[in-house]
């Protein structure tokens, strides 16, 4: 290499260059696509209702009007009113809530507690690579929703303790993701390069072999949300998780269980959002996948 | 072989007991428990201390992971709190061929469905029949199980009247729930199989077999599906265990008596021995369809037996 190149590697090196054209390219490879689009704008659309809840409805959530219960939908209750007389709308709003806290803590507290385990157990090998590749296998021998369920279960059921118990099963795979890269990334010859500096071990975990693995970390993110999504209602669906009366999609739908025959808008409108909602956050993660083009490395 | 065998069973057993170690202490450790709520007649310190007697309660945990595991190596995972007339043995016995039969019919449905739809796909590779087909898929497998046994149910049951709405019967009672959990799954399996096929297909032996001048059925039975079949049948066949215990949400929907049910229901009673004897008993399941996986896996793939008895 020259020092004219060089010197021009380092300035668009300086400038975040490479890492800027890298993000730049993801993006305009998601924008075409469709249903990544339109599961990204429905999760801004979805977050800025959670947040503005209270001024979008005139009801509360849980106030009960026996003499307006089981109405189909009019001009004062767009979505009807439930067995309670509570306004349906304002109850679907609400619920938005828990299901986006439960997909976005759930994530965050997993990548928390998930990368630092398996930068370490990638990077250092050996005994502690063995005692968390024995941990990823225990969380991995039962399908996922029966261990939250049992911890679910454990615990006594509320949204706190849903979070908790998806966070325990899910750490592992933000753990799995970042122990497999860096193993890849530790025999590089980069990594022998700064070693061979001098940079102590957690500059270059830190600074050198993490960049590598954000954009598999943010895909993987963003395919544990409709997982989330499903589990929240699901649970809630089966009475184990959040706790009347505060309203969930899923005990929407269980509550229904005795009405929907006759009033259909009882369930149409849960089952609606459900569905919306896996459908656009899973787009948006199969978007990013393709985008961020991290497919050959799962 | 043998080899590789011994190796992968004994894996499955350690990660068992640690399984069973870490949901055993748990249920033990943490407070509460089937005796602390929802009572409504207040139980004196004595009588707690009977109960706890009664089923090895006043031990030290390891003593009690010690006798429990003794036990369940005969397979005997103790009485349920709530139904102490019946074993955990019996009751998963009685009730494991509905949620066996509903989950394996949902699950072969799935896989039928799904594999021609994905054959399809993957013939016609970028077609708009293909477009179709992955568009079902992605949009039929975001559906969540208990969103579509509502669904049906109001259409089938409620409005035309063809099918009864749940409970336990003749093979009628058994159609919704079967297409309600078995179709969801179909867009995976199609996504999956299109995907394995068209990879196959765009290899460089397949171009290699046209250029030989063999005929495309030819192509397509002999050098196209034998490779695109090996991780197929990894991925399908664990689908069935993994249906069965999934099968929860749906029969909550229907009203079935199976194992799902009675997991939901001593997980809402904290009946310990029920919910521990349920969980182990589908570990075991799920850890030996895996395993006979792995075997099939080198029976399909000749390479893996090559690899393994050359190590």
């Amino acid at each position: 290499m020259t020092a004219d190149t060089l010197s021009g590697a380092l300035a668009e090196r300086a400038e975040g260059g490479r890492y800027a054209s890298f993000w730049v390219g993801a993006w305009r490879r998601f924008r075409r696509n469709k249903l990544a689009m339109f599961g990204l704008i429905y999760a801004i659309l979805i977050s800025l209702i959670a947040i503005s809840a209270p001024l979008l409805t005139p009801y509360e959530y849980d106030k009960i009007q026996p003499a307006v219960a089981l109405q189909g939908p009019s001009r004062e209750h767009p979505m009807g009113t439930d067995m309670l007389g509570r306004d349906m709308l304002t109850r679907i709003l609400y619920a938005s809530r828990p299901m986006l806290l439960v997909g976005i803590l759930t994530g965050l507290a997993g990548l928390v507690i998930g990368v630092p385990i398996g930068v370490l157990a990638g990077y250092l090998g050996g005994v502690s690579d063995w005692l968390v590749t024995r941990l990823i296998d225990l969380f991995s021998a039962l399908p996922w929703y029966l261990i939250v369920l049992y911890l679910v279960m454990v615990l006594s059921p509320s949204l706190e303790n849903l979070i908790i118990a998806m966070t325990i099963t899910g750490w592992v795979g933000a753990c799995r993701l970042t122990r497999g890269l860096t193993f890849a990334v530790r025999e590089q010859d980069y990594i022998e390069a700064v070693r061979a500096l001098g940079i102590p071990t957690w500059r270059v975990l830190v600074y050198h072999v993490l960049p590598q693995a954000a954009p598999l970390l943010l895909w993987g993110f963003a395919a544990g949300i409709p997982t989330s999504v499903f589990a929240e209602a699901g649970l809630s669906f089966l009475g184990m998780g959040i706790r009347p009366p505060r309203p969930s999609w899923g005990q929407m739908l269980a509550e229904s269980g005795n009405y929907w025959q006759y009033w259909p808008h009882m369930f149409v409108f849960p089952s609606i959002m459900i569905t919306l909602s896996v459908l656009a956050f899973q787009g948006m993660a199969d978007g990013l996948r393709k985008a961020l083009d991290v497919s050959q490395n799962v | 072989m043998i080899r590789y065998t011994l190796r992968r069973f004994l894996g499955i057993m350690v990660t068992l007991l640690l399984l069973s170690l870490f949901t055993f202490v748990l249920s033990r450790t943490v407070p509460g428990g089937p005796w602390m709520q929802g009572v409504e007649i207040p139980q004196t310190p004595a009588q707690i201390a009977a109960f706890k007697a009664k089923y090895g309660l006043d031990k030290p945990i390891w003593q009690q992971y010690l006798i429990w595991l003794r036990n369940a190596l005969t397979l005997d995972f103790g009485v349920p709190f709530s139904m102490p007339e019946r074993s955990v043995t019996r009751l998963i016995g009685d009730v494991l061929p509905y949620s066996a039969l509903v989950g394996g019919l949902a699950a072969a449905l799935a896989i039928t469905l799904g594999l021609i739809l994905g054959v399809i796909a993957a013939a016609r590779q970028d077609t708009w029949i293909d477009t179709i087909v992955t568009s079902y898929a992605v949009f039929i497998g975001t559906i969540p199980s208990f969103v579509m046994g509502f669904i049906l149910v109001y259409f089938f049951a409620s409005q035309l009247r063809w099918f009864p709405s749940g409970g336990w019967g003749g093979p009628k009672h058994l159609v919704l729930p079967v297409v309600a959990y078995g179709l969801p799954a179909t867009g995976g399996v199609a996504r999956w199989t299109r995907q394995c096929l068209a990879e196959a297909m765009s290899s460089d032996y397949v171009r290699t077999a046209y250029a030989k001048g063999v005929r495309q059925a030819g192509v397509m039975t002999k050098h196209v599906l034998r490779n695109a079949l090996i991780p197929m049948v990894t991925s399908f066949l664990p689908m069935f265990p993994g249906m069965m215990t999934g099968s929860m949400f749906i029969e909550q929907v229907f009203g079935l008596p199976g194992l799902g049910k009675y997991f939901v229901m001593s997980s809402t009673n904290r009946d310990y021995p029920l919910v521990l004897g349920i969980t182990i008993f589908w570990a075991i399941l799920i850890a030996l369809t895996y395993f006979a996986t792995d075997l099939l896996y080198g029976v399909i793939d000749p390479r893996v037996r090559i690899v393994e008895s050359a190590a």
